[in-house]
């Protein structure tokens, strides 16, 4: 089985169902099938063939949607660049992973097609004109892949921040996603009148899920238009309005729903059931939810984009003592799950200790080094199994964080930082977690320190939105442990400090009444 | 109000709250979205700071990233509300 089946089996199946919904319209499974055709029809004559890497730097859409099947079609495999990538970093991954063709606007293209991409041929699209802008796209017929496509194929890369400034290519093959869309599936009993919606961006491997488990049981997925984001109310009146039964998003933007949306109040929610992952969902924000909607399923699911997701807990209810976030779970995804001390050997119950996975989701390595092999996959989490059996998440082995969800490796944004002229010395920690969660940059300085708005502007221009730093702390030097190493605890501590000092600064002028809350 | 007190008004505001309290170097053409000067948390801290200031009602739907742009998009926006 292979991902560009799903749809072309639902369109047999029922081809007028709905497959995607999104701001301009609706695709029933027949037309996302024919738009599928025309895309891979279009791409072929662009001359992309089975093995090749086809670059989708489109916003979420059905349209982005007919081009990643259609690159299926071909036995290629797409590659999801965010759109509010800033050029370069979008360069860096379509050079990385040496891509035969980019489909994006026309003007959005010529900030990459430049220097080693100048070649590389474009497939015009606009989504939010509905319509691709290239020739060739018109001409009708099914498109087959190739007779010795399979499923351990490549099907698409996931870029996720990287420890060294350079973004790592995760690849994925039909076999690994799969795995987990039909584990999932079978998990959360999704139907064919399931309403699924996707929140997430289309790098992100959570929209894997909203997409291919909607495909798979012929439902129909809403694309969550990106302005929703910026007002929790009209995330909520979305939810309301499509009808969404599956909602899948990080803890972050459910936080959101409920704090400032009106979630729990609001009339008409059809929500059967929600779906977490990407980060803790602190515990208290938690069990309002758990107790708002008692009639809804509500599943904390665990996984780095290597291995999608390997473990999964039902919360059923939540015990009124507990202050820890609700457990990872269990494996998942017919996954095989556990944890290694330092030492090497297996984790017993109650000890702490590095989180293994192995089995058909752990994906195929990283795009230009090893392959993964058999080898078990090392998360980097520190997890604790329970006397139930349960794995509880303890915390990083290593300076990844998590912004809203968002993988965040500090050194990347540390390398953005450095390409400043006047800065010695950076390093970023962050403050606050969930929503509140901060990236706050220290520097050494040699003259006058850039503002803040400078470093955001150096942060614009080589890495993603959620990797921009929040504020600024000028310091004589890092702190130090005492073997020469920049202090990642100390640091986190003064992080937490000046947030700390900067709500004490905002309530002080509230009271003053300088600003109303 | 004229549009430049406006400007100069709200630049004064995202200067000190959301920019540590520096607004050297911020304009009515900073891009606010893309250089994340704005974030969904912050974005309702600045329609209440308009509604409070110039007295002007930003309704959900006009929440958006055309108008959130730059102070250039916003001001426009409440010239038109205005």
């Amino acid at each position: 089985m292979r991902l560009e089946r799903l749809v072309a089996d639902s369109a047999a199946r029922h081809p007028d169902r709905p497959a995607i919904r999104d701001d301009q319209g609706e695709l029933s499974y027949r037309e996302l099938d024919a738009l599928a055709d025309r895309a891979a029809g279009a791409l072929a004559e662009l001359g992309v063939r089975r093995g090749d890497r086809v670059a989708v730097w489109l916003n979420r859409s059905g349209m982005a949607v007919a081009v990643m099947q259609g690159a299926l079609r071909l036995g290629a495999a797409y590659v999801p660049v965010d759109p509010l990538s800033p050029p370069a970093r979008a360069g860096t991954i379509m050079r990385d992973c040496r891509i035969a063709a980019l489909v994006a606007p026309q003007d959005r293209s010529g900030s990459v097609l430049e220097g080693e991409l100048a070649e590389v041929p474009l497939l015009a699209a606009d989504p939010s004109a509905g319509s691709f802008a290239s020739a060739g796209v018109d001409r009708v017929g099914a498109v087959s892949p190739p007779a010795d496509a399979n499923e351990d194929d490549l099907a698409y890369i996931l870029y996720t921040s990287g420890s060294t400034g350079v973004p790592k290519g995760v690849c994925i093959s039909h076999r690994n996603a799969l795995a987990f869309v039909e584990w999932a599936v079978r998990e959360v009993d999704a139907q064919a009148d399931d309403r699924f919606s996707n929140h997430a961006p289309f790098h992100f491997d959570l929209s894997v899920f909203d997409l291919y488990a909607a495909f798979l049981v012929g439902g129909c997925v809403s694309i969550v238009p990106e302005h929703h984001a910026y007002v929790p109310r009209t995330l909520v009146e979305f939810a309301v309005r499509e009808r969404i039964s599956i909602w899948y998003a990080v803890p972050s933007a459910l936080m959101l729903m409920v704090d400032r949306g009106g979630l729990l109040e609001a009339p008409g929610l059809e929500f059967r059931t929600v779906i977490f992952a990407g980060e803790p969902y602190p515990i208290k924000q938690l069990r309002r939810l758990r107790e708002g909607l008692p009639a809804v399923r509500m599943f904390n699911w665990y996984g780095p984009t290597e291995t999608n997701v390997c473990t999964g807990y039902e919360v059923v209810e939540i015990a009124p003592d507990r202050t820890a976030p609700v457990p990872i779970g269990h494996a998942a995804s017919g996954d095989r799950v556990w944890a290694v001390k330092d030492d090497g050997s297996e984790a017993g119950v109650g000890e702490e200790g590095e989180l293994l996975v192995s089995g058909p989701t752990v994906s195929l390595g990283y795009w230009g080094r090893d392959p993964q092999g058999d080898a078990p996959y090392r998360t980097g989490d520190i997890v604790r199994q329970e006397p139930t059996g349960e794995y509880e998440y303890v915390g990083r082995r290593d300076q990844m964080v998590k912004i809203r969800g968002h993988r965040v490796e500090l050194g990347e944004v540390e390398a953005a930082l450095l390409a400043h002229p006047a800065l010695h010395d950076v390093a970023v920690a962050v403050a606050g977690s969930g929503i509140e969660a901060r990236l706050v940059a220290f520097l050494t300085s040699s003259g006058d320190p850039p503002s803040l708005l400078e470093i955001k502007r150096l942060c614009a221009e080589r890495v993603p939105r959620h990797m921009i730093v929040d504020s600024v702390v000028v310091v004589d030097e890092l702190p130090r442990t005492r073997n020469g190493k920049v202090d990642r605890l100390a640091l986190r501590r003064m992080a937490q400090d000046e947030e700390g000092r900067s709500d004490a600064r905002a309530d002080a002028e509230r009271i003053e009444g300088v600003r109303r809350p | 109000m004229t549009r430049e007190q406006m400007l100069s008004e709200l630049k004064e505001f995202v200067g000190r709250e959301l920019l540590g309290g520096r607004d050297d170097g911020l304009d009515e053409h900073t891009p606010l979205l893309a250089w994340g000067v704005i974030d969904s948390l912050s974005v309702a801290e600045l329609v209440s700071f308009t509604s409070e200031r110039f007295e002007i009602e930003v309704p959900q739907t006009e929440v958006k990233p055309e108008n959130l742009k730059n102070l250039d998009t916003y001001v426009g926006l409440l010239t038109r509300l205005a």
